[in-house]
């Protein structure tokens, strides 16, 4: 099997090399590491290493044949990909959050029209407040979205959280929650078909291992 | 000063073709363009605009990324996103009195605006073909047997196919009791291309038990040959209808000599005007499928006239991809040095008997140099005797009376 697996590096890495390896593929390669961005299994998958964020691109586009990725980058990028199993780690929320006390959206709203977000989910922001009929001014941010409300940047944020911990060190109240998210298995549409065997006895052997 | 080559920027997505490749894709559309008519697929064509609201006919969300621009009445315009839509069109209203069947083939350009960061180009040239038939198994599958023998004499005998069909997993959906509500998820899961979904969906079917219950949240992941289709027949008995009209079509195209097709209940093109069999074709290297297409009986009627149809198209940029390089390049043509001037009589005899001739003025210096750089494999030079030919490829040199005496064959 010459699969090419697109690994995210980050929070998911850990446990998507334990799920590749309870699936019975070789996975010495991908924990001893190093700084490399590709290594290959002799008789085994080809392992790409990402940023999570990138990883649908791989995917899409044929560079890679698989993937796992989380479902909250899933849903930000929208990639033309399968979505072929929930791989159930990686569990977490994308919430809506403020900051602690009065929630100051509502006000926001009927002072200013708007309330404004700060995130680095841009179109999961805005299909969030467009669903639930409110106006919402998206700021994009790269990273320290926390920071956002309390140097009043935004009335809240729309961030993944796992634990919450984040949030209340910085004084912020999750106030709704928009998807409950967890790491995916993805597959280019081409190799989908041209791997079918392949790709389908891999999907049987996760599935197992998940359930 | 600035480099001349980037001062003028293209529109995002679009980009010129050079010889090599213009040279490569006419190839490629003559070869599909070829087995198309020895089916007796006869080419047609349909203007670079439409009016707006033909494309509202169609009824289609997918169809919502397109150029748009307005004439001097300020009707809006659009530049054509895909070639199916205007094809049923121009069957419907000009081809109405035709009794049929219908068959016609196209080769043309869509265009749709690329998705920012998605590294693709807005043209594709689309070369397909559609059948408006009695609407059997039988068009089906002689439009699948005509995109593989296409496909084939283009290059690329080892394409995929992948058939799936909406009417069989509508059929199931009836026969598991899905309320509307549920089969709109449903349906949203499977063009979404997630398993996940339609996974999560089909567990919260309530009329559906034991054996159908498995089945229904099966139903995308299932592939492979006949068997497939057996076990949904056996199953869900208001499918077997369907299932013995995909099974026929396969046998019809096995028939003529074609690889049998794969059945994939997840293919699902992303429009909703398809209704019965979906189609599509992989290769090797490329991301995407290298053609698509299907049955869409409803389409005609938004147009004023009902009519089965079938067709599909093959997108020529992927199948450019897949095809690869050609490996027999040989350099051929003769360089005249004075062909287009005091020797242009000589070249155009020449040029007459079938050879390429590519003239240049009697003093050109590096006439040796030129033919390399433009792939051309002689040079002929005027001399005393009558004419000194270099082969460029090898060096070698001979000396002829008259230029029809020379070494091309």
């Amino acid at each position: 099997m010459d699969l090419r697996i697109c690994v995210p590096r980050g929070a998911l890495f850990e446990e998507s090399v334990e799920a590749l390896s309870a699936a019975g593929l070789p996975i010495e390669p991908l924990v001893n590491l190093g700084r490399k961005l590709i290594v290959e299994c002799p008789g085994g998958p080809t392992y790409i290493t990402t940023r999570p964020s990138d990883v649908p691109v791989y995917v899409e586009s044929g560079a890679a044949d698989l993937g796992i990725v989380g479902l909250d980058v899933l849903l930000e990028r929208k990639p033309d990909v399968y979505e072929l199993l929930d791989l159930g780690f990686g569990g977490c929320r994308m919430v809506w959050a403020t900051q602690a006390g009065d929630d100051p959206a509502p006000a926001a709203i009927e002072r200013f029209g708007v309330v404004r977000v700060a995130t680095k989910y841009v179109n999961v922001a805005e299909a969030w407040f467009e669903e639930t009929g409110r106006k919402a001014e998206i700021v994009k941010v790269n990273g320290s979205v926390e920071l956002a409300p309390l140097v009043d940047l935004a009335d809240g944020i729309v961030d993944l959280v796992a634990t919450g911990t984040t949030l209340r060190e910085n004084w912020l109240v999750e106030r709704e929650q928009i998807f409950a998210s967890s790491a995916r298995l993805i597959a280019n549409r081409a190799s989908h078909k041209l791997e079918s065997a392949a790709v389908d006895e891999l999907v049987r052997r996760f599935a197992e291992r998940a359930r | 000063m600035t480099d001349p080559r980037a001062r003028i920027p293209l529109p995002d997505g679009m980009r010129d073709v050079l010889p090599v490749e213009a040279g490569e894709l006419a190839a490629l559309g003559a070869a599909l363009g070829s087995v198309f008519a020895s089916f007796g697929y006869r080419p047609v064509e349909t203007p670079l605009l439409e009016r707006s609201d033909v494309l509202d006919r169609a009824q289609d969300e997918g169809l919502g990324r397109a150029y748009r621009l307005f004439d001097d009445q300020g009707r809006v315009l659009v530049l054509r996103p895909d070639l199916t839509i205007p094809i049923a069109r121009l069957i419907a209203t000009r081809m109405a009195d035709q009794a049929g069947p219908v068959r016609v083939s196209y080769n043309a350009r869509a265009v749709q605006p690329p998705s920012a960061g998605s590294g693709q180009g807005a043209e594709r040239r689309q070369a397909g073909i559609e059948l408006c038939g009695p609407g059997g198994p039988e068009d089906d599958a002689e439009v699948i047997a005509a995109l593989s023998a296409a496909l084939a004499a283009a290059g690329l005998p080892a394409a995929r196919v992948a058939v799936g069909s909406v009417a069989l997993v509508a059929a199931v959906l009836s026969a598991a009791r899905v309320d509307s509500e549920r089969s709109v998820a449903l349906w949203r899961a499977l063009r979404g291309r997630s398993m996940v979904a339609w996974r999560a969906e089909a567990a919260a079917v309530k009329g559906a038990k034991g054996r159908l219950r498995t089945l229904l949240a099966e139903l995308p992941t299932l592939r492979g040959g006949v068997e497939v289709l057996e076990r949904v027949a056996t199953v869900a008995p208001a499918a077997a209808p369907e299932c013995s009209r995909l099974s026929r079509t396969l046998d019809l195209v096995t028939a003529q000599g074609m690889p049998e097709p794969m059945i994939d209940l997840g293919v699902m093109r992303d429009w909703s005007y398809y209704s019965g069999i979906v189609i599509e074709a992989y290769a090797p290297g490329v991301a995407a499928p290298v053609a698509v297409g299907g049955r869409y009986d409803g389409l005609g009627e938004r147009f004023g006239r009902a009519r089965s149809a079938v067709g599909v198209a093959v997108t020529l940029e992927f199948l450019h991809h897949a095809v690869g390089a050609p490996d027999d390049f040989e350099p051929t043509g003769v360089v005249v040095v004075g062909g287009l001037d005091e020797r242009v009589t000589a070249a155009a005899m020449l040029r007459a008997t079938g050879v390429r001739v590519i003239a240049v003025a009697s003093g050109y210096r590096d006439a040796e140099g030129f033919a390399a750089a433009d792939g051309r494999r002689y040079v002929a030079r005027p001399v005393k005797s009558g004419w000194r030919i270099v082969d460029v490829t090898t060096g070698s040199t001979t000396t002829v009376a008259s230029l029809e005496e020379g070494p091309w064959t």
